[in-house]
């Protein structure tokens, strides 16, 4: 990850990062390579076609997993979740063009939000159903370090 | 007085964070206050644990992007009058009579302090004063900061509850010397992002992090987290060499301090092993 202006801002200031209290919804993200993860929460207004009317985020990563949350979690505020649905479309057709290990971190935290979408619309169906949580698929190591792994 | 423990929590990193803001005297001021305000939280946190009330490290982002250090004062000021009016949530009266002395002492104090300008610190030019560095090699030295600063401030939070939480005297005394040890980085790395304009408070902790089950694990993690830390000073030691020597002697003596960490833990586990 390059540090131009615009991420280091979200790396000094991290957009809704936090706790939620009573969130309608939690979903999570996970890196089973090296148990890194996110957590989506959500407060969503009940409608055809819900809101998302507030939404946090916590990681356990990298500061490039806290720029992609900053990032997505600001882009999913107020929005509806056929747009959200959108977004983690959008964010995962995004990955071919970053280094494996932004990738994994960015992918990480596009599935906490589908995770946190399809949560919220199972405890509709189920209202004890807890939560989803999804592992990413992207290889997170390095090309550098699989070369030397061949190598041993 | 989970509300006075969150917000004795802020101010201590509200204060520590202006500490690295200052380019004056004030700035060992700030950090003496900060000490204090931590022990404050030790405090609290102690009376939790004898009441068997259950507590997390769970604070809101501390903000500090201003342009004058007076800004922050003020702002701490507020956090402490605040703190004042809470400390009788605390049934424990000498705790609160000793923390209502300190915070008074404090702001009267920080009400003197010279003005400074600190727009600096938050300017994002990622320069360091008399380094020429690389573009690449600034990416990495800012990334670096932003882990390891975050870093340094999870396994104060961690190593600490992990003491206050035993009673076990031989582990104690190592994880006293690794909250001491990240104190030092985090103050190292806290002025370097001073320097270079890119100031920020770390993020919250995830309960899960200081709150795990297994402490073996937990000491093998952290070796192998050392190691890594270990390797990306190297890398930077050798990215700034040719710039500056002060700096690569700098990132190589984090480098060795790293060892002293790994052995420590290293004895944790071992002693753990053996019981």
């Amino acid at each position: 990850m390059t540090a131009d202006a615009h991420l280091i801002e979200h790396m000094m200031n991290p957009k809704n990062y936090g706790n939620m209290e009573n969130p309608d919804a939690t979903g999570m993200g996970k890196n089973p390579q090296n148990g890194e993860k996110v957590a989506i929460y959500l407060k969503v207004d009940k409608q055809d076609d819900p809101l998302i009317t507030d939404i946090s985020f916590q990681a356990i990563g990298c500061t490039t997993t806290i720029v992609s949350g900053s990032i997505v979690t600001s882009e999913a505020r107020d929005i509806h979740f056929s747009r959200a649905e959108e977004l983690v479309s959008a964010t995962l057709g995004l990955l071919e063009n970053q280094s494996p290990e932004d990738a994994a971190c960015t992918e990480m935290v596009a599935l906490a939000l589908k995770a946190a979408l399809d949560t919220y619309n199972e405890k509709q169906k189920d209202p004890e159903f807890s939560m989803y949580s999804y592992h990413i698929t992207t290889d997170c190591t390095p090309k550098e370090e699989e070369n030397q792994e061949e190598e041993k | 007085m989970k509300q006075l423990f969150k917000e004795v929590h802020e101010t201590w990193l509200a204060t520590q964070f202006t500490g690295f803001m200052s380019q004056t005297q004030s700035r060992q001021k700030l950090y003496e206050f900060s000490n204090i305000l931590f022990k404050h939280l030790t405090w609290l946190e102690n009376d939790f644990i004898k009441n068997n009330t259950t507590y997390t490290y769970d604070i809101p982002q501390v903000p500090i992007k201003v342009t004058h250090l007076s800004h922050m004062l003020n702002n701490i000021i507020k956090r402490i009058e605040s703190i004042e009016s809470q400390l009788n949530s605390c049934k424990d009266e000498h705790i609160t009579f000793r923390m209502a002395s300190d915070l008074d002492y404090i702001k009267s104090v920080l009400v003197k302090l010279p003005e400074e300008n600190v727009e600096k610190c938050f300017l994002a030019e990622k320069n360091y004063p008399n380094v020429e560095l690389s573009d690449e090699a600034r990416d990495a030295l800012t990334i670096f900061l932003f882990e390891e600063s975050y870093k340094e401030y999870e396994l104060i939070m961690v190593y600490n509850y992990s003491k206050a939480n035993s009673d076990n005297a031989f582990l104690n005394r190592i994880f006293q010397i690794l909250i001491d040890e990240s104190f030092f980085h985090l103050r190292s790395f806290g002025q370097m992002m001073a320097e270079m304009g890119i100031l920020g408070v770390p993020r919250s902790l995830m309960e899960e992090i200081y709150k795990f089950d297994n402490l073996e694990q937990f000491l093998k993690d952290g070796i192998q987290e050392e190691i890594g830390a270990k390797e990306e000073c190297k890398k930077l030691a050798a990215a700034v060499s040719e710039s500056s020597e002060h700096f690569a002697d700098f990132f190589t003596f984090i480098n060795n301090q790293e060892n002293y960490h790994i052995a420590l833990m290293e004895e944790a586990l071992e002693y753990i092993n053996n019981k």
